[in-house]
């Protein structure tokens, strides 16, 4: 009892507040460092005055256009880096809390060397990535800073396994009940077995809808089956109750899995958009020396 | 024969359970209904599914009762037989039965191995938790996904590029359509390059090699330098610092200054080629003067520090000869150009010239007191005038007439002192000059005087009758007579052409080194640039001074009226033409609008 008691004392909302994230590590340090980078890189873009007009081939130009280019390297190494945990100053944490600021600093750094000259060709392809790979960062950060709580709040206190059991627990019951029934009835339990709880692909993770969920269909034919008979041990009064419970218990695994997706998907855009990014950078530098 | 029913049931922690039940029957019902010898527990199953039967000859038969089918050897069918000795693997919903004959104390009995094949249900199949809670599970993996999308963007914008560069051909046979290599351009060309839009080698002609300018001059063959390259170089000075690192990391990559496009920026989007920019003059100009020895002088910007004009001028030498010079307007510049014309004297609209110019009417141009326009016509351009004409711009009243043949009036020809004179005396040897009084039998009217025939009335009476040619030849060209009153003329000694006038060459630019458009300034009136109200004489150079332009004008940045840069005056590569500037008629929205309006006037299509 004692062990616990600490435990839940350590765990509270006191506790919740020495913690230091990557976010505000070391009094937003690196926030300071990179929006002093965007302040100086804005002054001296203000100031600099390129004919005919700003572009990416002018001394400025070629600057952010370099410090860029180091910048998404040195970023993208956070993918290697982060399977080294460990403490001090260059801990994964500060590195963390420099990619995530960095990374946006960029967002002001990338778009001057741009010099607002924008076209259908692949240097803007490569800024678009730029910005998708940075946007998708943002919304890693927001979802990681607000769908925890909502995950944990619909999880209660069950983990996945014991939510996938309960299911399973449900099916095994909904068989035997399902016995007794004709094949019409059979099939309808059947709809509901079936049904794979983690189909539906991605869009149906992502928005929670499974408009071709078989428990739901399986639930409506139940209840408009023409043989119900009132009261007097109907097998198919069971059977709602039970398709009813399978229902609720798949609508908290759905939503389970919703928020779930919305935590995960933004890597699948981070990750492989940075890739497409720096071989459209390579094309870019290429052409640009190419093309002198 | 008989049936042994084998059924395998799977305990919770994977141990298999089998309970066998011997039939002594030829034939065994199968399905989900308790009451089934071979019960499946199985909703895929109807209550009594099929039935199994032994047949002659060591068969056993599997028949569908309830119309639904089933799998035997993986083979689908609603009723099957095969040798029980061989043994068959029957499915029916989620169960397997396999058949096989019974050997040892089962011998002659054939064993039916019945257990769950598939789970009850999907939620139950085995499931790797961490993968199907994942959005793994969905998608396919994001390495898979980088490498895709990496390689997808090298293949278009690298490989097809480069495969195009190197197998399109670039000479005539190359095709006006899109080429791939298009996706590098980092912006459209400018309006006049635009035909080049498709074949980015016309100017990137070696990989890795910044344009040069045989690239342009292969099509401008007639653009000339700006000066001496020499005196370019040193006229520029030292570059600075940034100038210097540019300079230098250019040389590294065998970039020289001086470039064409150093000026001509390309890819700067689908407009006009833009005008160079103030500050590609005044790097040099703005004190050229402390670098080299030119006679041009120093200025940074129009508004600010321009020299005074120095229009070019005919000038009499010490011995008389002409002579062309630029002289600053500061400097009380006059000119030469052999005629005496008091602009003040035919501007008057008061004084006798006005009155016969009212006098004149309409019918012959005129109706009102001298303007400018009676006598300066614009030339075809519009900006510039024609040279003035004695015959239409002054005949009107300076008349040459001389005699009436029937309705023809004679004329001395202006221009040709000799044949003037030859003229007189041929006039005189044909007769003695008729006396105005007598000739003719109309009556002249009071205000008649100004038509065309009286004014040959009073010419005669005013310089011809006198009585012998040698004399009527000395009055025309002395003070009173016809050619004394424009032009300078001087006695030759010579009996034959005693007479000479000295030549008249109007000038028809002043500013040789810069341009001016008349066109563009038709929203003023002449008098306000040329002060010619006041002027006396024709050595006047009524050009306006630098101040009366920069009333209007200033810098290329200045708060006036009209931002001028050197460009709306000067070219760079000066031609006989107009500044690119004023050709493409731009930063003058007020002119450009008057042209318009003109142009459709003339098409007769203006209001």
């Amino acid at each position: 009892m004692a062990s616990k008691s600490i435990r839940q004392a350590t765990s509270g909302r006191e506790r919740a507040s020495e913690h230091e994230g990557f976010l505000r590590y070391r009094g937003y340090k690196w926030l300071k460092i990179a929006l002093l980078i965007s302040a100086v890189t804005l002054l001296i873009y203000a100031f600099n005055d390129v004919q005919p007009r700003p572009n990416g081939g002018s001394i400025y130009g070629y600057t952010t256009g370099t410090i860029g280019v180091g910048l998404i390297l040195w970023l993208t190494w956070l993918g290697v880096r982060k399977r080294q945990i460990t403490p001090g100053r260059w801990s994964l944490k500060s590195w963390t809390s420099a990619h995530v600021y960095l990374g946006l600093s960029l967002i002001v750094i990338a778009s001057l060397h741009t010099g607002f000259d924008f076209g259908w060709n692949v240097h803007t392809l490569a800024y678009v990535l730029m910005l998708l790979v940075i946007g998708s960062g943002i919304f890693g950060i927001a979802s990681y800073s607000l769908l925890p709580q909502e995950l944990s709040a619909n999880r209660g206190e069950t983990t996945q396994v014991q939510m996938l059991d309960n299911l399973r627990m449900l099916d095994r019951q909904l068989n035997e009940s399902a016995q007794p029934l004709d094949a019409d009835g059979a099939a309808i339990v059947q709809m509901a077995l079936h049904d794979d709880p983690f189909g539906g692909g991605l869009l149906a993770r992502l928005t929670g809808r499974y408009p071709k969920c078989g428990t739901r269909a399986a639930l409506a034919a139940v209840r408009a089956h023409a043989g119900r008979k009132e009261g007097e041990g109907d097998p198919l009064d069971h059977v709602e109750v039970l398709l009813e419970r399978k229902r609720s218990a798949l609508s908290r695994i759905r939503k389970h899995l919703r928020l779930k997706a919305l935590l995960e998907v933004w890597l699948y855009v981070h990750v492989p958009l940075t890739f497409a990014l720096i071989a459209a950078l390579f094309v870019h530098i290429v052409s640009v020396f190419y093309y002198w | 024969m008989s049936f042994i029913v084998r059924t395998v049931a799977r305990t919770a922690d994977g141990r298999d359970i089998v309970r066998p039940k011997t039939f002594d029957k030829a034939e065994l019902t199968v399905g989900r209904s308790p009451s089934s010898d071979i019960h499946l527990a199985d909703l895929a199953v109807t209550l009594t599914h099929a039935v199994v039967r032994t047949a002659p000859g060591g068969y056993v038969e599997v028949v569908a009762t309830a119309g639904l089918p089933f799998v035997v050897n993986g083979k689908q069918s609603e009723h099957e037989r095969f040798s029980a000795s061989q043994g068959a693997d029957v499915r029916i919903g989620s169960h397997s039965l396999s058949f096989e004959a019974g050997d040892g104390d089962d011998k002659g009995a054939v064993i039916i191995t019945v257990e769950r094949v598939g789970a009850i249900s999907n939620a139950s199949e085995e499931k790797e938790e961490a993968h199907v809670f994942s959005l793994a599970s969905t998608l396919p993996g994001k390495r898979v996904l980088a490498w895709s999308l990496a390689l997808l963007v090298l293949a278009i914008f690298l490989i097809w590029p480069l495969a195009s560069i190197h197998t399109v051909p670039t000479d005539q046979t190359r095709k006006v359509a899109f080429h791939a290599d298009e996706l590098w351009t980092s912006g459209k060309l400018s309006q006049v390059h635009k035909n080049l839009e498709n074949n980015c080698q016309a100017c990137h002609v070696k990989a890795g090699e910044a344009v040069r300018d045989s690239a342009c001059v292969a099509c401008h063959t007639k653009v000339h330098d700006h000066a001496d390259p020499q005196k370019l170089a040193a006229a520029k000075g030292s570059p600075g610092f940034v100038m210097a690192t540019k300079q230098l990391v250019g040389g590294v990559f065998g970039i020289q200054p001086g470039r064409c496009v150093e000026c001509h920026t390309e890819h700067q989007g689908a407009t006009r080629m833009p005008v160079t920019d103030e500050r590609f003059c005044t790097n040099c100009h703005s004190d050229m003067s402390k670098r080299i020895t030119t006679a041009l002088k120093d200025t940074s910007d129009f508004g600010k520090h321009h020299p005074q004009f120095e229009p070019m001028l005919r000038l009499a030498a010490a011995d008389g000869a002409p002579m062309l010079r630029r002289v600053s307007l500061d400097a009380n510049a006059k000119e030469d150009n052999g005629l005496k014309f008091p602009h003040d004297l035919h501007l008057s609209t008061t004084n006798g010239v006005a009155q016969m110019a009212k006098t004149l009417g309409k019918g012959e141009g005129y109706g009102a007191p001298l303007e400018c326009s009676n006598c300066h016509m614009r030339d075809a351009s519009g900006s510039s005038f024609t040279t003035v004409k004695m015959e239409t711009a002054c005949g009107a009243c300076h008349s040459l007439a001389f005699d009436q043949v029937g309705g023809t009036i004679r004329t001395l020809r202006h221009g040709d002192p000799a044949q003037v004179i030859a003229d007189i005396r041929a006039f005189y040897r044909a007769g003695a000059p008729r006396n105005i009084a007598y000739q003719g039998m109309e009556r002249r009217r009071p205000g008649d005087f100004a038509s065309s025939g009286q004014r040959i009335n009073f010419a005669q009476t005013s310089a011809m009758h006198i009585g012998n040619a040698d004399d009527a030849i000395r009055a025309v060209f002395s003070k009173g007579g016809a050619c004394y009153d424009c032009h300078s003329v001087r006695a030759t000694g010579n009996p034959t052409t005693p007479f000479a006038v000295a030549p008249v060459s109007l000038t028809r630019r002043y500013l040789v080194k810069g341009w001016f458009d008349h066109a563009a300034h038709d929203t003023e009136s002449c008098t306000s640039c040329h002060s010619v109200k006041g002027s006396h004489y024709a050595a006047d150079v009524n050009l306006p001074k630098l101040a009366k332009c920069q009333e209007c004008h200033g810098g290329q940045d200045a708060h006036k009226e009209v931002p001028s840069s050197c460009a709306m005056c000067h070219d760079y590569h000066r031609t006989g033409f107009a500044p690119l500037m004023v050709r493409d008629n731009r930063a003058r929205g007020k002119a450009l609008e008057h042209i318009k309006e003109k142009a459709l006037t003339e098409a007769g299509g203006g209001v």
